[in-house]
């Protein structure tokens, strides 16, 4: 008999990363910041870099890097917290495509976890003020003390010009 | 007067204080002054520290027209139009980078970066060699100027050199473009230029930048958040407790900003408290800067405008906001971010989270601007809405020339806030020179310092 | 025939001409339309041989 330990446990890994973005998108789309703050770990990284448009031949221009230049979000858990504290718009995450990228040590024991998706985010204010955006995420998963924690965000919006007034959620 | 034009005298009513909404909803008067403002006035395109290296460019706008800030062989910074002679297809759809040669997509027209016509497909055979292409280069600004790093451009041949334009204005500028210990220039730009769009007329934000000393209510949640400098507040504001606040313009020039101005023999508060090593580096530079500008170190910035569509914010965050006009009902904001040059990387990098933290779209101060701008936009397209004038009167005839506290006179027509909290001053200023461009024919109408010095 | 990609012709990649020059790759933009060469040889104008020249991605006939 094949012995089909290994496909589980990658079954089970999936489905338990795709249940932690869920659970993420449904405490922020339901404006639970308190409970979303706690899903990401003390030293979380956040960040959003700025898009360029650049000629081919210049794709190392293509983004502003993290901890350098000026970027959209480029932050820690102490301004994430002060964001939580601001006035925040209600939007809707619909969140697709997840794709594992990495697993440590292994998809039976694991404890770290580089976790690729998509993003649509649906905002509407007062009347007909209406935005979606959609692009990718990077992300990082820690396993602390029994719990994933959220410990790397990166976010990519292909917009150089970004096509919505403010920035007043998260993605 | 010439016929067919929308715009007219009365709707800047500055005896009455009162501003007709047709100027910042009319399509008709934004036709207007996409001719009458933008291709006459000073526009800041971008800074030299963008562009280091031979063949390095920034496109950049003037107006709503795309403009590419580029430094030749030759090491000469030019700006150019951002379109062929031959098609008019922009030779530039990237935002930066390096090149020999600017290539127009569309039939391969090709230019240097200094504006030559360098390549034109079969020059020979269907030209039959006889092209002018001395004639054909991009087609470049009347007149350029860098000043400290900033680089400002126009398309008029006839107006004023650039630090004529900015008249005296020049120190108020400076206060943004010198490093803080007071030394000439001494700022660079930190990489990636924030660029996103509002629904609102520019001069929303335009006038908000000259001073809306007025609006500081809607800022109530972000200072109760506390993401200042020193874990408090906004910004760290403690020495305006002792300082006179003032709204300083230049009627003449339509300039103008807040400024505080310490009491003489009055060290600056301490602040950036949150970091030991930016804490010395600022109480460092505020030594340094009094020893070099003697008096004149009192004074330190708060937002103002070079006219008409450059924001200044010389205090920390230290940035350039330019408002590109795109259609009367959008805005286009750029902003760019400094830091002293010679400042240690920890100070460059607390700087650069702080100003990511507060300003721009992400900002937590910012993003309240946007939406104030945004729905007083809206509400007063209407044709109800437009009957009914804005207001601009707070402050009327409160104003001082000759302006001078505590052995430090200031230069400009100054309004003291102190105690009155607020005015309407500078304002007003921006829409008197706004006025004066929509009537005038020329820059020889328009610079009327000239004909008072004669 | 087929199309030559600019982009991947590096300096020194020497290249025929429709008028039947040779000439040697100097520099590349990387724009696709155009590339910076020194002429080898042409059968047109010797005195072309060693300037330099923009040329066309459609005068470009082959890579020798």
């Amino acid at each position: 008999m094949t012995d089909h330990s290994d496909d589980v446990a990658h079954l089970l890994l999936q489905q338990k990363i795709e249940s932690f973005l869920y659970r993420e998108a449904e405490l922020l789309d339901e404006r639970r910041y308190e409970e979303w703050l706690a899903l990401l770990a003390e030293d979380v990284r956040y960040w959003m870099p700025m898009r360029r448009n650049v000629k081919f031949g210049e794709l190392e221009r293509e983004f502003t890097r993290e901890g350098q230049d000026v970027n959209w979000f480029d932050e820690g858990k102490e301004t994430l917290t002060r964001r939580v504290q601001q006035i925040l718009t209600g939007v809707c995450h619909m969140v697709s495509n997840v794709q594992i990228l990495d697993v440590k040590p292994s998809a039976s024991a694991p404890s770290e976890v580089t976790v690729k998706s998509r993003f649509l985010i649906y905002r509407n204010r007062v009347e007909t003020e209406t935005d979606i955006l959609v692009g990718k995420r990077e992300d990082v998963l820690h396993r602390i003390d029994g719990h994933w924690k959220l410990r790397r965000r990166k976010i990519v919006l292909d917009q150089n010009v970004l096509q919505v007034k403010n920035l007043t959620f998260f993605f | 007067m010439a016929t067919g034009r929308r715009y007219r005298g009365g709707l800047v009513d500055l005896r009455t204080g009162l501003i007709s909404r047709e100027i910042f909803v009319n399509e008709e008067i934004y036709a207007e002054e996409l001719e009458r403002v933008f291709t006459r006035a000073w526009l800041f395109v971008g800074h030299e520290s963008q562009i280091p290296k031979p063949g390095d460019y920034f496109v950049s706008s003037m107006g709503e027209e795309s403009a590419i800030l580029c430094r030749d062989r030759e090491e000469r910074v030019h700006v150019f139009l951002n379109s062929c002679r031959h098609r008019g297809m922009k030779v530039c759809r990237y935002d930066e980078g390096n090149t020999p040669v600017f290539t127009c997509p569309y039939h391969g027209w090709s230019y240097a970066a200094d504006g030559k016509l360098v390549g034109v497909p079969f020059f020979r055979e269907a030209y039959h060699g006889k092209l002018d292409r001395s004639q054909l280069g991009l087609v470049e600004v009347a007149q350029l100027a860098t000043y400290k790093g900033s680089v400002w451009a126009t398309w008029d041949p006839n107006a004023p050199g650039f630090l004529e334009y900015l008249g005296e204005f020049r120190r108020y500028l400076d206060l943004t473009l010198d490093g803080w210990d007071g030394r000439d220039g001494g700022t660079e730009v930190l990489g990636g230029v924030q660029k996103w769009l509002i629904p609102c007329n520019w001069k929303f934000p335009a006038e908000n930048f000259s001073g809306d000393s007025y609006h500081n209510i809607s800022h109530r949640s972000v200072d109760m958040v506390g993401i200042g400098p020193s874990g408090s507040g906004r910004r760290d504001t403690r020495e305006r407790l002792v300082a006179r606040r003032l709204q300083i313009c230049f009627p003449e020039r339509g300039h103008q900003t807040g400024v505080y101005v310490l009491p003489k023999d009055q060290p600056t508060p301490p602040a950036y408290q949150q970091s030991p090593v930016v804490s010395e580096y600022f109480k460092h530079c505020e030594e340094e800067r009094r020893r070099r500008r003697g008096e004149w170190g009192r004074v330190t910035g708060s937002p103002g405008e070079v006219f008409p569509n450059t924001a200044l914010h010389p205090r920390q965050p230290r940035t350039f906001a330019v408002w590109h006009p795109r259609g009367p009902h959008q805005t286009e904001v750029w902003r760019w971010y400094l830091v002293d040059s010679d400042s240690p990387p920890e100070v460059k990098d607390f700087l650069r989270q702080y100003y990511i933290r507060y300003s721009g779209p992400a900002g937590l101060t910012e993003q309240d601007d946007m939406e104030n701008w945004n729905y007083a936009h809206a509400a007063s397209r209407g044709t109800i809405a437009r009957r009914y004038p804005y207001t601009y009167e707070q402050g009327m005839g409160f104003e001082v020339e000759n302006y001078e506290w505590d052995g430090l006179r200031l230069p400009g027509s100054v309004m003291d806030i102190t105690e009155a909290k607020s005015s309407e001053h500078n304002l007003r200023n921006l829409y008197r020179r706004w006025a004066e461009f929509m009537d005038a024919e020329s820059w020889n109408e328009l610079a009327t310092w000239r004909a008072l010095a004669r | 025939m087929s199309v030559i990609n600019l982009r991947h012709l590096q300096p020194g990649t020497k290249i025929g001409l429709a008028d039947g020059s040779t000439v040697e790759v100097v520099s590349n933009p990387l724009d696709g339309i155009w590339v910076f060469a020194r002429y080898l040889s042409s059968p047109r104008d010797t005195s072309l041989i060693g300037t330099e020249e923009m040329i066309f991605a459609q005068d470009i006939v082959e890579i020798r």
